[in-house]
């Protein structure tokens, strides 16, 4: 005779293992015969939140709407240092446009994103509508919950029968009664069904229930109130939580939600804090080095993921970002030690592969360079990946004076990605070299319109019209380019000039 | 000629101790047309130039583990969505 195991100890095997389909098949068929067992209910919202779950502290996108119509930050014009939203305040002497390319927001580039560096903020509603849509810059998404509900209908697709739960008809207060049933139904309304209303009804009345003492309860307020905008009361609600018990969480949510009201200064004191009472905790110190990253003071920033990679040695976004700092800083031979190091511990994707075979070119380690663009052209996931890689060969080959390669390269990448609004200025400085001046003035002006943010299309085009003569044109895109980076010596000599010409006339 | 080096600048002595170098070495056989003419008083000018600049090489960023996540997530839902678009059309039919 065969001896079955009991099924709802399989399913718990199976979610323990992470075969989360499976385990949520069983309970489907244990629930078909007992609609009212309440382990398999549990075990299935656990699953199917399982299946969805992403991690809360990271996910961080603000829509338009979010950042043009935004009141909850205090000064509209802040002092320099205190805000997020004035880049140009660098204060840790970081990189220069002329060395570091920038993002769309005006910060340099970084090392590591995340869903939050997605998507900047840009400075007008017409800049933030015109943002290129490629991963790698800044995205601009119509609303912040765009994402977020293409999830929850996802996971509503597919489940032909219709939702598990059906919301609309629970007794919330019945379930906020159970401790041991309302956690996982309110994980499962918030990550699976997305729906933060309900959630926050549930969070609330179980938090009444447990007499305002448990801070778990607190936390998930504080969560629903974030996703709904209500910045102080998710505030209020991570301070009373931190009050009951000290958790590094909780200290993660509440500088969210300092970063979202603009004041990083507050959000640094907080994670100071949080240090005192658990110190050398790695999240809150890359929360710290991010902030000052962002702040544009890449120099401490990299002095604190070195804290960081002192705690823990395998940190990728700290080894990342060090890495792209030398790089940056001119140290290329030591950029590649880090993301040699990466590749050591497993890391294997395009970008890894792009970074290092153009820290090995100008490391002039020539051995290793073209290899591994070929790996990363193999290892590319999607078209931006694959344009930007064979942009960067395009400089590959500039650099070893193939002009014609370096045009295909930089055509390859448009190819790709049409929108490359860097690839268009480097061929079009390829294009004058030619003696194609018409051909060079288009491209120079389709990447000023496609990247308004990067000084080099308007300044190559003041040039290219100071050549030609056209000296108005030349006078307004030399404005242009110092507006996007005032301390580039030679846009100024060229304004200089053209007023000279200008007085004269 | 050593004495002379020494009172004009430095960068200039070095240009001419490699241009007479150049005509020991290689030079005797051809002989150019034109004489180069190198002061030996006066100021050192030099004009520069603007040029063209190309955008700089941009290290690609890595991605989180949470982005490849939600990235992951969000291709499985389109493939998803357009499975069912695709059944639902086949049902019409």
């Amino acid at each position: 005779m065969e001896v079955t195991m009991d099924p709802l100890f399989l399913a718990w095997s199976y979610f323990r293992r992470r075969k989360l389909q499976q385990c949520s098949d069983i309970c489907t068929k244990i629930l078909q015969d007992n609609p009212y067992d309440q382990a398999a209910w549990s075990l299935k919202t656990r699953a199917l939140t399982e299946m969805v779950y992403i991690d809360e502290i990271e996910v961080d996108q603000e829509g338009i709407a979010e950042m043009m119509l935004d009141e909850s930050s205090i000064a509209q014009v802040a002092r320099p240092g205190t805000s997020l939203r004035l880049p140009g305040t660098s204060q840790g002497g970081g990189a220069t446009p002329a060395v570091r390319p920038m993002t769309q927001s005006g910060r340099p580039i970084t090392g590591f994103v995340r869903p939050s560096t997605q998507s900047g903020r840009p400075g007008t509603m017409e800049q933030a509508i015109k943002t290129p849509r490629t991963a790698s810059t800044a995205r601009p998404v119509t609303s912040a919950s765009g994402r977020f509900i293409r999830l929850g209908t996802a996971s509503m697709l597919t489940n032909p029968e219709g939702p598990f739960i059906n919301l609309s008809r629970l007794n919330l207060a019945k379930y906020s009664q159970k401790p041991n049933l309302s956690r996982t139904l309110f994980e499962y309304i918030f990550h699976h069904e997305n729906d933060v209303k309900n959630a926050l009804d549930l969070a609330a009345q179980a938090t009444e229930h447990a007499q305002f003492k448990d801070w778990w309860w607190k936390v998930q307020l504080g969560k629903c109130y974030y996703r709904l905008g209500l910045y102080r009361e998710a505030e209020k609600q991570f301070r009373s939580a931190l009050n009951h018990q000290e958790v590094v969480d909780t200290y993660l949510y509440l500088a969210k939600v300092y970063l979202r009201l603009d004041q990083p200064i507050t959000a640094l004191n907080l994670f100071k804090q949080g240090l005192d009472h658990f110190p050398g905790e790695v999240t809150l110190q890359t929360g710290i080095a991010r902030i000052h990253e962002e702040m544009n003071n890449i120099s401490s920033a990299t002095e604190y993921y070195k804290d960081v990679l002192k705690q823990d040695n395998t940190h990728v976004e700290a080894i990342a970002c060090i890495g792209s700092n030398h790089f940056y800083t001119d140290q290329p031979e030591i950029a590649l030690r880090f993301y040699r190091r990466l590749l050591q511990m497993g890391v294997y994707n395009c970008q890894l592969y792009n970074n290092l075979g153009l820290c090995c070119f100008y490391a002039q380690q020539y051995d290793m360079t073209l290899s591994s663009f070929e790996r990363a052209l193999a290892l590319v996931a999607n078209d931006e990946e694959q344009a930007d890689v064979w942009y960067n060969l395009g400089h590959v080959t500039v650099g070893i004076g193939d002009l014609t390669l370096a045009h295909q390269c930089f055509k390859l990448a448009l190819a790709f990605n049409n929108d490359h609004a860097e690839a268009y200025n480097n061929l079009a400085v390829l294009e004058l070299r030619k003696g194609r001046i018409e051909q060079s003035k288009a491209f120079l002006q389709t990447a000023a319109s496609l990247a308004p943010h990067m000084y080099e299309p308007h300044f190559n085009l003041s040039i290219l019209s100071e050549k030609i003569g056209d000296l108005q044109s030349s006078f307004t895109a030399a404005q242009k380019s110092e507006d996007s980076f005032p301390e580039h010596v030679d846009t100024q000599q060229l304004l200089k000039q053209l007023q000279q010409h200008f007085a004269v006339l | 000629m050593v004495v002379r080096a020494a009172c004009r600048s430095e960068k200039q002595s070095e240009e001419e101790d490699a241009n007479a170098s150049n005509q020991e070495d290689t030079m005797p056989e051809v002989k150019s047309i034109f004489r180069e003419v190198l002061p030996k008083t006066g100021q050192l000018s030099m004009e520069d130039v603007p040029t063209m600049v190309l955008c700089k090489p941009k290290l690609l960023p890595l991605k989180s583990v949470t982005l490849e996540k939600l990235e992951k997530m969000q291709m499985e839902a389109q493939e998803a969505v357009k499975q069912q678009e695709l059944a639902m059309k086949e049902q019409l039919q």
